[in-house]
């Protein structure tokens, strides 16, 4: 009798031991189609990943769903990209959702605690524009500083679900393995692009440039966030016609039109890069982002 | 479908601030419509923008309740504008409203020509995102909403002239920054236009029965499509009222009061 019920006893928990990691799978939620993706490099199917943006949106400001409070609400974790990027809508969000464990701590990965950022401003002045003073938070289009925070996100994943730690450890080499030999095919292939200048639409192409040693000669948006007036674009135009400029770059989710009647003006053709996954049909993930930015950058240098 | 959403602790709060905004707006409408000015809450809500963007320019923190201040004052500046060209140029005073809303529109995108910050926060007094009011917020509009009832019943139908256009100012300045103006202009005619052929008490109930439900649908909806709230409720609001209207077509107009008071 003792013995059927310890048998009884131990199916059950050899039924648990099975159970428990699909139930005690991490609930993530990203602010961000790049962070949905460097979570699914790191973990694959081990956590649940909610992204709440896409890359066709202006994440400076969203439309409040029901559903993303629910998302916040049950996330174990979540992973934005900070330096004041979604300070007009996170706050709130994390607020309406009453979930502390995701308000601070380790619940509440910030990417731009991990690294450096560029162009932090020196004095804060509104007379600058849309500034931020956690520096610039564009940063996604730089892939030292994504596998600086690839390091930093799979630490934060091991200390919250220890059980898998091998998992993201095995999951982090391998990711970084390819990374890495992506970023020397990236460099090589980007060779033609050094020392070229572009015309940017809002500021945030600053990491993409000083990575591939290129350069920004000026902005439709005279200061971040602040629309053109008509002396401003007057000497835009200029500008770009007198400095052979390669191309006017925006992002997918901005409006072309001003690059667009920029290009009309000086021959210099407009480019839309995708600026994060799922921006084209290329960017499936990081890989095909960088792949088809560099490849769009290409395209108009030959 | 997505069922994730509907939670009553993420829909309650908006909910409330609907029914807050709706207490106020169906009286408020019915006047709005009887005198033919429809767009004067867009004007009063981009005046009221204004004046908090007139108040960043002369230096005053974007935070706190000197923002509320400023644009109660500026909203309660353009009633007094208005007021006064409603008794001068009665004929015109609908032209009058759209040109005062273009001037304070445009106002405000000439004073941010060196300002983002004040756009993003232009951009919260004219959108507002119910699904972002916390109930403490509430608490202030609740009492402002108390006396702006407890006004409204003790003057009856006589709103006036200044009465008129200072009360509308405070309801809308308030409601704008809980809500959005989407919702506002919503709350304010739909209920109105669905009852127009009714009066006294039973139009009333039948109006704010109208906004009930559509509040309560467009949240539920919103829920469960995944889609923006506010934009929601604007079209369930408008479905209420054409479903509304259709019963008063059909049904002898007692047993329709009765089956919504119910």
């Amino acid at each position: 009798m003792t013995d059927k019920m310890h048998k009884y006893t131990f199916l059950l928990l050899l039924l648990c031991a099975f159970a428990t990691p699909q139930a005690q799978a991490l609930n993530v939620f990203a602010c961000e189609p790049e962070w949905g993706s460097l979570l699914h490099e790191l973990a694959g199917d081990a956590i649940q990943v909610d992204v709440g943006t896409s890359a066709l949106q202006d994440v400076h400001v969203i439309e409040a769903k029901p559903s993303l409070i629910a998302k916040v609400r049950r996330a174990d974790l979540i992973v934005c990209t900070g330096a004041e990027l979604e300070v007009g809508w996170l706050p709130q969000l994390i607020r309406q959702s009453g979930n502390s464990k995701v308000a601070s701590g380790p619940g509440y990965f910030l990417a731009s605690d991990q690294i450096t950022t560029l162009e932090k401003p020196a004095k804060l002045d509104r007379s600058e524009g849309d500034i931020h003073p956690g520096g610039n938070p564009h940063f996604q289009m730089d892939p030292y500083r994504m596998l600086a925070i690839a390091k930093a996100l799979d630490a934060r994943l091991a200390e919250l679900d220890p059980a898998k730690a091998a998992t993201y450890k095995q999951r982090l080499d391998d990711f970084t393995t390819r990374w890495q030999t992506a970023i020397k095919g990236w460099e090589a292939k980007a060779a033609p692009l050094k020392g070229r200048k572009v015309v940017v639409h809002h500021w945030s192409w600053i990491y993409l440039l000083t990575w591939l040693n290129m350069e920004q000669i000026g902005a439709l948006e005279p200061k971040p966030g602040v629309p053109p007036t008509s002396s401003h674009l007057a000497s835009l135009v200029d500008l770009t016609k007198a400095s052979n400029a390669l191309a006017i770059i925006s992002a997918a989710y901005q409006d072309p039109k001003p690059g667009q009647w920029l290009s009309e003006r000086t021959g210099v053709p407009a480019v839309v890069l995708p600026f994060t996954v799922g921006g084209d049909d290329r960017s499936k993930d990081l890989f095909g982002l960088y792949d088809s930015t560099i490849d769009k950058l290409l395209a108009v240098a030959k | 479908m997505n069922w994730q959403g509907l939670e009553l602790s993420i829909l309650g709060p908006a909910c409330l601030a609907g029914f807050l905004v709706l207490s106020t707006h169906v009286p408020l409408g019915q006047q709005v419509l009887a005198r033919g000015i429809i767009f004067i809450d867009l004007a009063i809500a981009q005046v009221a923008a204004l004046g908090v963007i007139l108040a960043q320019y002369f230096g005053m923190d974007e935070a706190g309740y000197g923002v509320e201040i400023a644009a109660a004052i500026a909203a309660l500046a353009g009633g007094a504008l208005l007021t006064w060209t409603d008794r001068k140029w009665p004929d015109l005073q609908e032209p009058l409203i759209g040109t005062l809303f273009v001037l304070a529109a445009t106002g405000s995108l000439l004073l941010l020509a060196n300002n983002p910050h004040g756009s993003e926060h232009l951009k919260d007094l004219l959108v507002g995102q119910i699904l972002w009011v916390s109930v403490h917020q509430l608490i202030p509009v609740a009492l402002l909403s108390a006396v702006l009832l407890a006004v409204m019943w003790w003057r009856r139908a006589q709103l006036e002239g200044l009465l008129f256009y200072g009360l509308f100012a405070l309801a809308i300045t308030a409601s704008v920054q809980l809500v959005g103006v989407y919702l506002v202009f919503a709350s304010l005619i739909v209920p109105a236009l669905a009852t127009a052929g009714l009066s006294g008490p039973r139009r009333t109930v039948t109006a704010y029965a109208i906004g009930a439900c559509g509040y309560v649908a467009g949240l539920v909806l919103s829920a469960m499509l995944d889609l923006p709230s506010g934009a929601m409720i604007v079209w369930t609001l408008a479905g209420c009222g054409i479903v509304a209207r259709m019963l008063l077509a059909v049904a002898p107009s007692k047993r329709i009061d009765t089956s919504v008071a119910a």
